[in-house]
């Protein structure tokens, strides 16, 4: 046999690794934090040079409208303009500036994409809006949003404490060697000071890097270690552990004396986090596409763009809100009942659209009403988990439905077997938007979007002492 | 140097991977042609008898109701077949040029099983569900009105369940469940609102 056969071998191998990598390679994204949300959207790779969608990027920014003439895409964005031409580097604005992006503009099925590269000239020269973008870590700050830490080691127990002038709740993972911090939501950058040798018998070093949809804090270790917050969230402490104590024959101590001892002992408690009161749930995603309303318009992006519509809303009446999707990301059923299930909100709210039928409908689960000695603590199968909550869904679609008929939108409730609304165990509705009239171009004007939100929001305002009082 | 024996051997595998493909290909556009082609519309039993009155529920996206509408027509005696006869003729209209409920090209409902009295299982085709139009509406309407007119024909009927192909199929455009069976007195109640 010929001794060239290690070659399929070797061939095999880097096929199989290469297959590997593209299965286990992230979607790439641009964070985007912004004084009014936080946001992910996808990049997509031309030529070596990362794109971000105008519509994606823009949209949860403000006040948004494009159209498409030929190879022209023209962009009216927060009272600011701009006109791009596919395959083009250069575009105009508003007032006849013409500008370059670092690569061509792009138009791929009917949505126009900018290089991320141009993102912080694009928000300048069409809104006069201000951003940073740091390009290793494909994170986008609109409006100086970004802010920095001050690190502190002080002794008596040995402690390093992290004060942040914005509330954080970064996730924690403590290793043997090492403490990391994990700022996924908050716009933390660097103190301009990433490596410290702290030289100490608790601590070490310390390093801060920028990563992909965040930043990571990591505390180098001598001695077990804990972390809290504290300070609703400005001050994180990762403080050592203090070794056992010695058992001695201790005189008897009071209870009072007991009791300080151990607040002593144990680890600051972390801070409760601001309970959500409404999880809403952008249906579809990713190539899940949901009703094909238009040949431009996908169920899933007006699903997303109401959602991010209502959430401002909400937000704007002091309602916290989480979204399961803030990206054109598919989940499953199961994932998004999970979610909600563990949100510890008050409202799940599944947004749908659909060209057939007109104005708004509200609907709950068809799950049975309860049965007799079964509550909320029952142990019920996963399609049924929503039988308790049925009677609280439907207060929650009744107070939809009359804030819809009086903003003056068509609306209609019924029971429908939905999912995931069947496995959820908070009150639970799904709301589906039509056009006013027949076509639905209309579930893509900012307009009516807004109508819908803001009508929906004064619903959901209405319910909230009614149903955490339920709780 | 790889031997020539072994890039005969490549060279074989290769060709014979392509020829397989075309195969398969050629075996799935004629087992395509075959399925959609001829049943462009759903064809009524011929049923032999005299003639009962038939109630069914018919969809109308305009106004989004479910109203029913009795016809007359010879109905057989098997549960079964007087059910898959109702939602053939329900489908037909549906089918028809002009139809407030237009299904897509091809719908059919295969077969309607009833494991006992009280319960029915609907076996639709393979078009009925991938060229159903999607949103929870026009969806909900499709469904709805299947199981009342099924239950106008077998009143003892409680619970429906609909598998595509012979399989269970998560939704049937996107939205409407029917992984599990569907409560007939349910339906009836939740479809008052549609009315």
């Amino acid at each position: 046999m010929p001794k060239e056969h290690p070659i399929f071998v070797r061939v095999t191998t880097l096929l199989l690794l290469l297959l590997a990598i593209g299965f286990a390679a992230e979607p790439r994204r641009v964070t985007v934090y912004a004084p009014q949300t936080n946001y992910q959207v996808d990049i997509l790779v031309r030529d070596g040079v990362d794109y971000v969608g105008l519509t994606d990027l823009l949209e949860p920014l403000g006040r948004l409208e494009s159209r498409i003439d030929g190879k022209k895409l023209i962009l009216v964005f927060n009272g600011g303009a701009a006109e791009f031409q596919d395959g083009k580097r250069q575009y105009r604005t508003r007032s006849n500036n013409k500008l370059e992006l670092g690569s061509n503009f792009l138009l791929v099925d009917g949505r126009g994409f900018i290089p991320a590269a141009s993102l912080t000239q694009l928000l300048s020269s069409i809104a006069g809006q201000n951003s940073e973008f740091h390009a290793a870590a494909r994170r986008l700050f609109v409006g100086s949003t970004q802010f920095h830490y001050s690190a502190e080691l002080r002794h008596a127990p040995s402690r390093l404490v992290l004060s942040f002038p914005n509330p954080v709740n970064p996730s924690t993972l403590i290793e043997r060697s090492r403490v990391r911090l994990f700022f996924h939501r908050e716009p933390v950058v660097s103190n301009g000071d990433d490596n410290v040798s702290y030289g100490d018998p608790f601590l070490a070093s310390t390093n801060f890097t920028e990563i992909p949809s965040g930043a990571e804090f990591i505390a180098n270790i001598l001695q077990p270690a804990t972390v809290s917050v504290s300070d609703g969230g400005h001050t994180v402490t990762i403080a050592a552990v203090p070794p056992p104590a010695v058992a001695t024959a201790a005189p008897v101590a009071t209870a009072a004396a007991t009791a300080q001892v151990a607040n002593q002992a144990r680890p600051t408690a972390l801070a409760p986090r601001l309970r959500p009161f409404v999880i809403l749930d952008a249906a579809h995603g990713g190539y899940e596409t949901g009703a094909v309303l238009s040949p431009t318009l996908l169920e899933k992006n007006v699903n997303l763009a109401l959602a991010r519509r209502l959430q401002k809303e909400l937000e704007a009446r002091g309602i916290p809100v989480v979204l399961t999707r803030i990206a054109d990301n598919l989940l499953t059923w199961d994932q998004r009942a999970v979610s909600a299930n563990t949100s510890h909100a008050s409202l799940y709210v599944a947004l749908h659209s659909s060209g057939s039928g007109h104005g708004v409908r509200v609907y709950t689960s068809m799950v049975g009403t309860p049965q007799a000695g079964q509550s909320k603590r029952s142990f019920l199968p996963w399609e049924q988990a929503q039988a308790p909550y049925l009677e609280q869904s439907s207060m929650a679609a009744a107070a939809l439905a009359a804030e819809c008929t009086f903003s003056g939108l068509p609306v209609r409730s019924s029971a429908a077997p939905l999912r995931p609304l069947n496995s959820v165990t908070l009150a639970a509705i799904a709301v589906e938007i039509a056009p006013l009239g027949n076509s639905p171009d209309e579930l893509g004007s900012a307009e009516y979007q807004q109508k819908i939100a803001a009508a929906v929001a004064s619903g959901i305002a209405t319910l909230r002492g009614k149903l955490e009082a339920t709780q | 140097m790889i031997s020539r024996k072994l890039q005969y051997v490549v060279a074989a595998l290769v060709l014979a991977i392509l020829a397989m493909g075309f195969y398969l290909v050629h075996l799935k556009r004629k087992a395509e042609s075959i399925s959609a082609g001829p049943l462009t519309q759903a064809l009524t039993a011929p049923v032999n008898g005299p003639a009962e009155q038939m109630t069914l529920y018919l969809a109308n996206d305009e106004d989004n109701s479910l109203r029913p509408d009795t016809i007359s027509s010879a109905l057989p005696s098997d549960p079964g077949e007087r059910g898959r006869l109702a939602l053939h003729t329900l489908v037909t209209r549906y089918l028809q040029a002009g139809s407030p409920h237009p299904l897509g090209t091809g719908a059919d409902v295969h077969d309607v099983y009833l494991l006992d009295p009280a319960s029915a299982v609907v076996n639709l085709n393979a078009a009925f569900a991938n060229t159903h139009r999607s949103g929870i509406e026009v969806e909900q309407l499709t469904v709805f009105s299947m199981v009342l007119t099924l239950k106008a024909q077998l009143p003892q009927l409680t619970r429906v369940r609909f598998l595509v192909d012979g399989k269970t199929r998560d939704t049937l455009a996107g939205h409407i469940d029917l992984t599990g069976w569907l409560d007939v007195p349910m339906v009836a109640e939740a479809s008052k609102s549609l009315k």
